[in-house]
């Protein structure tokens, strides 16, 4: 008898369990199905992101602002000055930026050759030259023999000393100026992958709700062979055990693929992502290697077990938490509240990203109560008891359904937010674009050259050609003589003369009246957004400034927005600086008009006297940022598209079997006279009321969770803000998406209603779950 | 003898499963007077339920012709989709189907079960409590089927039942998954209330007992297939 026992227990058990999926593999395949899914849409997402940063991280290393030498004659650097300086014994380093000409196979990439054995001059990564220590395997970074050895369109030599290499050192004839691999493009891109990072996280959630709802459907229909094997003696505990087995077995299954699936898809659409990034911020994605494998593995393997066994694991706290619906919705009411009010007040990004969680909980939580509670309210209120019918078995329907429709909720509010954050950022993209490029070409003036005498000249050519655009700009920095005796701050100078057409479009988010008119005349300035949230400055306020060690107190006659930078700049006109102002850089901007550039830059280069000019055009750059970000959004809404397509048919499959299970009370209404007809359209006015109530209840989340992105985890992230937008016409998408779930399902229900249903596998043993 | 209410002439019925065809009911004729019963007896699998759902126009039979009240139906006639309607309309208004278990909705209380039927059949619900009462499970109106017990949800089925006043009960062991004692209590009732509001009763059942309270038998145990 032990030894049958024995048997039994080792043997039968593990076998009778399994023996569900062999009368049932669909719910095997679904399941292993629905985590390898959910594996690779997080880990792609995850991976897609942590690889992003490390290169975000990496570049800004490589692209850290450094010192370079110049020639005083603003010539050329070539071999002969490297020799020159090394001589000198000054610590040199060579960079060489090539741009291979159009027949070579890297072309249209920019290559960057440096010397590695030279690195040591910037010590131990003290300058932000790690990323330099690094193997030169990969673009754009190569080493400078290979750069030197490639047939080049363009190639331009810089000489990069440390930051502390003293002027005086220098031979005659050479000079030190500051050095930036890429024009300052700051922090939008940090921005986005916050963002992102926030979604992916959300991504987790919703993954692990549809794999909780598949699993617990299997385990429902269940639940009559382990009240079998409760009957035959076996314990419980025992039971779960062998499940908690099952399912880490499932798991490691469907986890390794699932994360190997994912890394597949990051590095597919990850070219495009990096290039993207490439491409805007002049940031290399040459070691964005992302997570390894393990981090990825064992998040899934938590989050299935978690989110199927949780309940198991956390039994006593469960049944502790199975409180009456009252205090159910209220609690949850309570939370959806408190999170509101947290991600208003919140005063750090960690309280508004609690509260962003506290939000989703809430929601999720009182969303099944309260469409329960308002189609009993409804019920109560029909005449009809075919309505009141309806609305009741809506109510069972909303309430069996929990989880999958929680899971499309969230799915459709974060499609919805992700939306409205990508349009926006394109189009704050396309704004930070035509503001930072308002001109066809920039012009760098060379060292020791004088930009006053470009101006006289582009005064006058304008006055020949009235269509001829231009500004100077001249940048350096500014201390603000707080009022608050907390002593000066620096901010950047952006000062322009004169005050053109060029910027005169910007769109402004604060402005007093006349403000271009007071900036040009110098009785005003502007201010980024940056300094007017940090010091709470705003359109009529005064600012107080020591400019090259002269104090300036002028009026604030506008804010404009500035994204991407953290530090706060001032706008003014170029008239208002001392002789004392330390110009850091100096530019002209252009936009040619008749005479064209050629002539413009030719006459410049005499005027300064110079061999060449650096020049700039702004279309190509604008045409190759916005090609490329396009990919990046476009990668952005393929993924959030992949998760509600998940989501979705997610709810389609378990709206069905769960429509399925009541086939036969349907069929009762047929054999009460209803024509199959009838019956057929008051299921789908119950599935489309279901699917498309829930996307009702999503718009609300998707807009609040939007709002909290743009206007609350962005400024106290990064200090500027993004404009909040909404786009109803993609509800409208949203809405007709949620629509064809319920269509889909009434019409797979139809095929059912033809034939003689079973009876409900708990119709003898009537469960509260019926109702 | 009372009119016919229902003539029933030649049904067969056979279904098709996998490689093989299984002839349930065969060239089965009878006919039932208005105000009768009778008691479908034959064991599990001989296609009692399949002849009801024949009656009651929830199948479709292969050959023969099935007349009740004053419509006629021919297996095999063409115009399939005027058939359901019809059968449809006899469904809603003159025949009440009782099945074993699950008559009810289970998101509705007893009472709205009621109300509901009743009003399907186009009757006044408003008399829907006084089935109930009538079936002695008056103060359960307002529980939902999982509160009662299995006989008086059957109780409530045949409330139903009744609350349309039909010309025909079909009822397939309606007490099949009752004890002894409840079984007996509800079909009292129902024999009771059949007689007298004059409806016709057909009461498939394997049970002799319960049989033998019928005026009318009919035997289908020879044509089991199993
Ligand atoms: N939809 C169907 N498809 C195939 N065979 C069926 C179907 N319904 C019933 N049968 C078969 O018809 C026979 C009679 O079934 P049924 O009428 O339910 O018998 P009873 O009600 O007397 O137990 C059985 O052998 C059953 O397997
Ligand atoms: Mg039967």
């Amino acid at each position: 008898m032990t030894g049958f026992l024995s048997f039994f227990r080792f043997f039968f058990l593990p076998r009778a369990l399994l023996s569900h999926y062999r009368r049932h593999p669909l719910q095997l395949v679904a399941l292993g199905v629905m985590i390898v899914l959910a594996t690779m849409l997080w880990t792609g997402v995850n991976q897609l992101t942590s690889q992003a940063r490390a290169s975000l991280a990496q570049s800004e290393q490589a692209v850290a602002e450094r010192r370079q030498v110049l020639r005083d004659d603003g010539g050329a650097l070539a071999v002969d000055d490297f020799v020159t300086l090394r001589l000198a014994g000054v610590c040199v380093m060579p960079w060489l930026e090539v741009t291979p000409s159009p027949g070579h196979h890297l072309a249209g990439q920019r290559l960057v050759g440096i010397d590695p054995l030279a690195a040591h001059c910037f010590g131990n990564s003290v300058d932000g030259a790690g990323a330099l220590d690094q193997p030169l395997d990969g673009k754009p970074f190569v080493d400078i023999h290979t750069a030197a050895g490639i047939s080049a369109r363009e190639s331009r030599l810089h000489l990069l000393v440390p930051a502390s290499t003293n002027p005086s050192v220098l031979p005659p004839g050479y000079s030190l100026a500051g050095f930036s691999a890429s024009p300052d493009t700051g922090e939008l891109g940090d921005s986005f992958l916050l963002n992102l990072e926030a979604l992916g996280v959300l991504v987790l959630l919703i993954a692990a709700l549809l794999l909780r709802s598949v699993y617990l459907l299997g385990l429902a229909q269940r639940r009559e062979s382990f009240a079998l094997l409760h009957r035959f003696g076996v314990p419980p505990g025992r039971v779960q055990r062998w499940l908690a087995l099952e399912i880490l077995a499932l798991a490691l299954l469907g986890v390794v693929p699932g994360v190997w699936l994912g890394r597949w898809l990051a590095t597919g659409l990850g070219g495009g992502f990096g290039q993207a990034l490439e491409g805007l911020f002049d940031i290399p994605l040459y070691a964005g290697q992302g997570q390894g494998w393990l981090t990825p593995v064992l998040v899934m393997l938590a989050v299935v077990m978690v989110s199927c066994l949780g309940d198991l694991l956390f039994l006593r706290f469960r049944q502790r938490l199975a409180l009456p619906l009252a205090v159910q919705a209220v609690v949850a009411a309570a939370l959806l509240v408190t999170g509101l009010a947290m991600a208003w007040l919140a005063p750090s990004l960690l309280w508004v990203f609690i509260a962003v969680a506290l939000v989703f909980a809430g929601a999720g939580w009182l969303t099944p109560l309260a469409v329960a509670r308002l189609s009993h309210w409804r019920a109560r209120l029909a005449k009809k008891p075919l309505v009141l019918w309806r609305y009741r078995e809506l109510a069972v329907l909303v309430r069996r359904l929990t989880l999958p429709l929680v899971a499309l909720q969230f799915a459709l509010a974060m499609v919805l937010a992700v939306q409205a954050l990508v349009t926006t950022f394109e189009s704050t993209f396309d704004r930070w674009l035509a503001q930072r490029l308002e001109a066809a070409y920039y012009i760098e003036v060379p060292a020791g050259a004088d930009g006053r005498k470009a101006a006289d000249w582009l005064t006058s050519a304008q006055e020949r050609s009235p269509d001829l655009q231009w500004h100077r700009v001249i940048r350096g920095s500014a201390l603000l003589a707080d009022a608050s005796g907390e002593g000066g701050r620096q901010v950047d100078v952006f000062a322009l003369a004169p005050i053109s057409s060029l910027i005169r479009e910007w769109s402004l988010l604060e402005a007093a009246e006349r403000h271009w008119e007071t900036l040009a005349a110098g009785d005003g300035v502007m201010i980024n957004e940056q300094l007017a949230r940090r010091h709470n400055l705003g359109a009529g306020d005064r600012l107080q400034l020591s400019i090259g060690g002269e104090p300036l107190d002028s009026v604030i006659v506008g804010v404009y927005p500035d994204y991407g930078r953290p530090v706060g700049e001032v706008l003014l006109n170029a008239g208002l600086l001392p002789a004392s102002f330390n110009t850091r850089f100096e530019s002209v901007s252009v936009t040619p008009g008749r005479p064209g550039i050629d002539r413009i830059t030719e006459a410049l280069r005499q005027i300064w006297d110079v061999g060449a000019l650096t020049t700039r055009d702004n279309a190509t750059i604008r045409e190759l940022a916005t090609g490329v970000f396009d990919q990046t959004f476009a990668l952005t809404r393929a993924m959030t598209l992949l998760t509600l397509v998940l989501a979705a048919s997610a709810l389609l499959m378990m709206g069905w079997v769960l429509f399925s299970t009541r086939t036969w009370y349907f069929r009762l209404l047929v054999a009460w006279g209803m024509s199959q007809r009838e019956v057929a359209a008051q299921l789908l006015r119950l599935a489309l009321l279901l699917t498309g109530g829930i996307a009702a209840l999503a718009l609300p989340l998707g807009l609040w969770l939007t709002w909290a992105l743009v206007h609350r985890i962005n400024p106290l992230a990064f200090g500027w803000s993004l404009p909040m937008a909404v786009y109803p016409g993609f509800w409208l998408e949203l809405a007709v998406l949620s629509l064809a779930i319920g269509l889909s399902i009434a019409l797979l229900m139809r095929r059912q209603l033809s034939r003689p249903a079973a009876l409900p596998a708990s119709a003898s043993a009537l469960s509260g779950g019926e109702r | 003898m009372s009119e016919p209410l229902l003539v029933v002439r030649g049904l067969s019925k056979q279904f098709v499963s996998a490689n093989e065809t299984v002839p349930v009911i065969e060239k089965l004729s009878f006919t039932l007077g208005q105000g009768r019963s009778l008691a479908l007896t034959g064991r599990s699998g001989s296609g009692k339920s399949t002849l009801l759902n024949l009656l009651c126009g929830l199948e479709v039979a292969d050959a023969g012709s099935i007349a009740l009240r004053d419509q006629v139906f021919e297996a095999g006639a063409a115009a399939a989709k005027h058939r359901a309607a019809a059968w449809a309309r006899l469904r809603k208004q003159h025949i009440g189907v009782v099945f074993q278990e699950a008559n009810l909705m289970p998101a509705l209380t007893l009472l709205e079960n009621v109300q509901f039927r009743a009003y399907l059949a186009g009757r006044d619900p408003a008399h829907s409590e006084d089935w109930l009462t009538r079936l002695n499970i008056g103060e359960l109106a307002r529980r939902y089927p999982d509160q009662v017990s299995g006989g008086q949800r059957q109780r409530a089925a045949l409330a139903m039942v009744f609350a349309m006043e039909p010309a025909l009960i079909l009822a397939d062991e309606p007490t099949g998954s009752l004890d002894r004692h409840t079984s007996d209590e509800v079909t009292g009732l129902m024999f009771e209330l059949q007689a007298r509001h004059g409806c016709s009763l057909i009461l498939a059942t394997h049970d002799a007992e319960l049989a033998a309270g019928c005026q009318q038998h009919l035997d289908l145990g020879h044509l089991s297939g199993v």
